[in-house]
């Protein structure tokens, strides 16, 4: 026989697998530094200054601002004839309404879309992240500049909020009076705004607030739950009309209210599946409508409805940011510091001097020229002290159009001919258009050596892994054929966008290949049972067939049908037969499982527990999605605890979670003290399947019954762990843990994050524990199958007469695996930083390859699956089989 | 080491000892190679024969490249009217010319990796096929069509689409047995401990299995593009898996019946 290297390699090895596991988040962390946009924000507040060059202030058309946002109202929704927003386009008609379509930049999530336009910048990608992670300090807007801090400031008057709490968390303290809505259930069409709309009448007959906030959901619950043409969408339109209706008229009628601007906007729009996060049309395209009877002195009388475009531009296309500067003028307050837009235009006449006119969008540009200087220096203007000195950079290109359109400014603003002014605006426009695109494209400024250091540092921790890999598993190296090619194809996937979009197939392709091989390999060795063997394989097999058709994921063929729209929200029976079962089944399990307890405390504790949870979920799915619960599901409710159907969901919740902990714990215990807690099996088995209980609860109802199937597919390579290598059991876990994350509806793309679970016996806002509820909940399957692969690994270490440390190899392995990955998401984030698709599709990836390696592979697998591998070599696994 | 590859242990001791004397280093990769051997199959030396085998990869490689486009536009028909009544004519044409008959050369078994000295040469006896050939040509022919339902449900599970374009699958299914398991019905029959070697790779390459193993690996890399946005007609499916195993086959079957002839995996 040929000669082995020795079992785990000894201390060298050791050493390199922690060095490599250290510099992998390294690695990550200073790539994503200099990957991800900084910019300087300027702090404090704007003011109007003491320059010399500017006259009085211009004068404020505006004292009270009414600011109503309706999540995800699409231009569409207000602008067509088949538009429930009736009212609203008969003001159009009459000139007291000014529409537009107001470009959202992508991320179209309402975070950074409110950040956007109440400051008037570029959020950063980043901010998608801090969107989810809503508690976090850093995106809150309390510090920064924006117009509701130049309303506060202004002082003629308090700020009033009702809707959406995002507002609530961006500023803090903001606001004198104020009413947040969250949006937990989207199944939630009416109460939601409700909850908004009895506020208003009160307000509007108050005379102590110069700035309103009102901000709907519904219309967004409803696109998430039915798409754009749901049979609700008119319904909630009409709603939302009538709302404008009651406030303009307000406007109208009430002489306090009568200099009242109101404004309508969407935050961002939506896909023709009613989601959004990306940045295709329909998503990027809010409406946005200035509303006064003031609005007739501008003379615009707009035909309305339009015909349907597919572009979703109509009417006059703003950016989002040009709201700030433009409400900042119209308001008499200043432009806030950091503020990327270009004032609107059309608002101009309301002002009659031309200096004027002239001194506001002066002003605009002094404003963004700070924004420049602050990024760029002095260096923009160094040419300009040469002789012959020319603008070269594009940065000093800008400063050249600031110093001319300066000179105009100055010349019309002594009085110079109406031509000059005339001669000026265009040039003011354009350059205006030309500092907000060049500037928020600055946004992009990537720390190269930064990028460079991160990648070394990566390619660094790939080597060592290597190494490490090659010296502690025993293998012979034929068996890393199939890892490395899976690995290399992995690495090589990241720089096709299309491959990045559509990542399940790369998985569901590679784990039925891999397993038929499997098959196949087992006839050619003979095994001793082939048709058993056969069916294990074929099992497998099917099992994963059937799981990977359970949710369509990805972009291309996102809509179509797969087994949870077609059966399982068709036929809620089946779904409640295949859920029910689930939940038996872990009863059987957890009953087997505390076997060494009297078997009344056994059974009571597992049926206790299972009855919680499952009640839970009936509870919960009845407020996410009451169309899923029949009558006799929901009689269920009652066998639990309580009489009443409404015990809070909160409770329920945490009752299940301390009682999986209380058990997880003991059996936990156990394990340490030797001691058995189920007559039959290790404990580390109870633990897996108390683990599945809580994946079930923080798992989708229509995905629960994965589980079972995923259960199958173990228990069918448990019995065949003999014919595997450990580099075998090591690449079976990881297309496992990648196939079971798609085949949940996880995807690539930041919009797919499912937050429905995030807030299971939260009350109130954790940045800890909502975050590791939503980890665990959309990454439900990847860590199920962490913590079986080291089942399975016990029982391979028991097959090799327990001298051999399995667990080094698995990690050594999956170390290769993650450092490679991340190695491919850096080099292709890095290459393709140019590229299109960088922040809608190659950033993203990066996100989610940092869960992957923090949390999926340091966190469950080198972590938790350590600590579980050392509990089940202490208890012996196998002493009791 | 016994412990590290207890199968092949446990395998060695439990079959045919006699047999499984010589053991190598190379034959511990496949332990049970040493008691099942399967010679590769040698093409007819006729001039005709030798013509054919030639052209059998450009005639299916020139007929799919004629009909691609109409493929691409309406896949079932040009599937079930072309290439499938094309396909197996070339390939019944090229069994009956070009492959020796079932129990006639490559189905003899060797206990040896080698042949002994004595030992008969069997490709002497290939060409009196005569009318048996013809026989056996079509009731090849008749179980490639009744193992199409398994290939198709082996497609499903290797993920193609299963409520809908069932023609469609079931077509690309027929084309793959026709290609790759076909050829190896008509020189080894329903022979148990051939398809037992074929089945689990231990065959020694050659035109016959390298074609199945070209077509099984094309199969599956044809299904790489589809995911693609070029949004082009063919990503369709199953065009691409269709070439897959037309280019996979000729591939396979042309480096298995030259630089790779005789070698096993």
């Amino acid at each position: 026989m040929s000669p082995r290297r020795s079992r785990d390699g000894g201390t060298l090895s050791t050493v390199l697998l922690v060095a490599a596991n250290i510099l992998i988040p390294v690695a990550i962390f200073v790539f994503g530094k200099g990957f991800f946009p900084y910019k300087p924000l300027l702090p404090g507040l704007a003011t109007y200054g003491e320059s010399s060059v500017y006259g009085e202030p211009p004068k404020a058309q505006f004292d009270k601002l009414v600011f109503m946002v309706i999540d995800a109202l699409r231009s569409d929704f207000v602008y067509t004839e088949n538009s429930g927003f009736k009212f609203t386009q008969s003001l159009i008609r009459d000139g007291s309404a000014l529409p537009f379509t107001a470009h959202a930049t992508s991320p179209t999530v309402t975070m950074p879309r409110l950040k956007a336009i109440t400051t008037g910048s570029i959020p950063s990608f980043l901010d998608v992240v801090l969107n989810l992670d809503e508690g976090d300090e850093s995106s809150s807007l309390a510090s920064q500049d924006t117009w509701l801090a130049q309303m506060r400031k202004k002082g003629t008057g308090k700020l009033v909020m009702y809707g959406d709490d995002t507002w609530l968390k961006l500023f803090p303290g903001m606001f004198d009076r104020a009413e947040g809505t969250t949006s937990f259930f989207v199944s939630d069409f009416t109460e939601v705004d409700n909850n908004v709309t009895r506020h208003v009448p009160a307000e509007l007959k108050r005379n102590d607030w110069n700035t309103m906030v009102l901000h709907y959901l519904g219309l967004d619950h409803i696109g998430h739950k039915g798409g754009p043409r749901s049979p609700h969408m008119l319904s909630k339109q009409h709603e939302m009309d009538g709302i404008v209706k009651q406030i303009y008229q307000a406007i109208e009628s009430q002489d306090h209210l009568k200099s009242t601007l109101f404004v309508v906007c969407g935050d961002h729009g939506m896909n023709d599946a009613g989601n959004h996060g990306a940045s295709s049309a329909g998503e990027t395209s809010p409406a946005l409508v200035f509303m006064s009877p003031k609005l007739k002195k501008l003379n615009k009388r707009l035909g309305a409805p339009l015909p349907e475009k597919a572009n979703f531009q109509y009417y006059d296309t703003v950016e989002q940011s040009d709201l700030a500067p433009t409400l900042a003028a119209l308001m008499g307050v200043p432009v806030p510091k950091n503020n990327l837009g270009a004032t609107i235009p059309d608002f101009l006449p309301f002002w009659s001097d031309h200096e004027v006119k002239a001194e506001i969008l002066m002003r605009n540009a002094d404003q963004m020229m700070q924004v420049a200087t602050a990024a760029f220096g002095q260096k923009m203007f160094e040419w300009s002290f040469k002789e012959d000195g020319k603008p070269e950079t594009d940065d000093q290109k800008l400063a050249a159009g600031y110093m001319e359109f300066e000179r105009l400014y100055q010349q019309v603003y002594r009085g110079g001919s109406p031509d000059l002014y005339e001669e000026m605006i265009p040039k003011a426009g354009n350059w205006l258009h030309e500092a907000q695109e060049f500037l928020s494209g600055m946004a992009s400024n990537y720390d190269t050596p930064k990028m460079v250091l991160g990648l070394v540092a990566s390619i660094t921790a790939l080597l060592i892994a290597v190494i490490a890999a090659y010296s502690s598993v025993s293998d012979k190296p034929s068996a890393f054929i199939p890892f490395a090619i899976v690995t290399l194809a992995y690495g090589a996937m990241m720089f096709a966008s299309s491959y990045v979009e559509e990542e399940q197939h790369f998985w569901y392709w590679a784990t039925t290949a891999w397993f038929g091989y499997l098959g196949f390999r087992g006839l050619n060795r003979r095994s001793p049972h082939p048709v058993a063997h056969t069916i294990t394989f074929g099992a497998i097999l099917l099992a994963a067939r059937i799981i990977k058709s359970w949710n369509q994921t990805g972009q291309k063929f996102a809509g179509s049908p797969d087994i949870t729209t077609l059966y399982l929200h068709t036929s809620p029976i089946l779904l409640w037969c295949l859920v029910g079962a689930t939940y038996f089944w872990i009863q059987q399990h957890l009953t087997y499982g505390l076997s060494s307890l009297p078997i009344w405390l056994s059974f009571a504790a597992s049926t206790g527990l299972v009855l919680a949870a499952f009640t839970f979920k009936i509870a919960f799915v009845l407020e996410d999605a009451p169309e899923l619960v029949t009558e006799f599901v929901q009689k269920l409710l009652q066998l639990n605890f309580s009489q009443e159907s409404a015990v809070d969901l909160v409770a329920r919740a945490r009752a299940v979670f301390i009682g999986i902990g209380i058990l997880m714990t003991a059996s936990l215990g156990y394990m340490g003290l030797r001691k058995q807690i189920s007559l039959g099996q290790p404990g580390i088995f109870t633990f897996l399947t108390l683990l599945t209980l809580f994946l079930a609860t923080q798992s989708r109802v229509t995905n629960i019954p994965l589980f079972l199937l995923y259960n199958l597919q173990f228990r069918l390579l448990l019995s065949s762990v003999a014919e595997l290598s450990p580099v075998e059991i090591s690449l079976s876990s990881l297309l496992l843990q990648y196939t079971s994350f798609f085949a949940q509806g996880g995807s690539n793309a930041v919009s797919s994050v499912d937050l429905s679970s995030a807030y299971n016996g939260v009350a109130a806002y954790s940045a800890l524990s909502v975050g590791v509820l939503t980890f665990l909940s959309n990454w439900a399957g990847p860590v199920w199958w962490g913590v079986a692969s080291v089942i399975l690994l016990l029982s391979k270490r028991q097959q090799l007469g327990g001298e051999v440390n399995v667990f080094k190899g698995h990690v050594a392995v999956t170390t290769v695996f993650v450092a490679a990955a991340g190695t491919g998401v850096m080099a292709a984030c890095g290459v393709l930083r140019d590229h299109l698709f960088i922040w809608t599709v190659f950033s993203p990836k990066y996100l989610y390859v940092v869960a992957w390696a923090g949390a999926v592979h340091l966190g469950v697998g080198v972590g938790v699956g350590g600590g579980l591998y050392a509990l089940g070599v202490r208890e012996g696994m196998g002493r009791v089989k | 080491m016994p412990l590290v590859d207890p199968i092949t242990m446990a395998s060695a001791v439990s079959k045919k000892g006699a047999a499984s004397q010589t053991v190598t280093v190379e034959s511990s990769a496949s332990p049970a190679a040493e008691t099942y051997n399967l010679l590769p199959v040698s093409i007819n030396q006729a001039p005709l024969a030798q013509t054919l085998r030639h052209a059998q990869p450009l005639l299916l490689s020139g007929a799919l490249t004629l009909v691609f486009s109409s493929l691409v536009k309406d896949p079932v028909a040009t599937m079930s009217s072309t290439t499938l009544p094309l396909t197996a004519a070339v390939q019944a044409a090229y069994a009956v010319i070009c492959l020796p008959v079932a129990g006639r050369g490559a189905n003899d078994t060797a206990k040896k990796t080698k042949p002994r000295p004595g030992e008969k040469v069997s490709k002497k006896k290939a060409k009196e096929g005569g009318n048996n050939a013809y026989v056996l040509a079509a009731l090849s022919l008749l179980i490639t069509a009744l193992v199409t339902p398994f290939i198709y449900i082996t497609m499903i599970l290797f993920g193609a689409p299963l409520l809908t374009h069932g023609s469609h699958t079931l077509l690309c299914a027929a084309h793959l047995s026709l290609l790759g398991l076909f050829p190896l019905f008509y020189v080894h029959g329903v022979d148990a401990s051939a398809w037992a070697a074929v089945g689990g790779f231990r065959a020694p390459l050659d035109e016959t299995f390298g074609g199945l193993v070209g077509a099984l690996v094309g199969a599956w890399l044809g299904a790489v593009p589809i995911p693609l946005d070029w949004d082009r007609d063919w990503q369709r499916w199953p065009v691409t898996i269709l070439v897959g195993i037309y280019g996979g086959y000729v591939l396979g079957k042309v480096i298995g019946g030259t630089v790779a002839w005789g070698k096993k995996f």
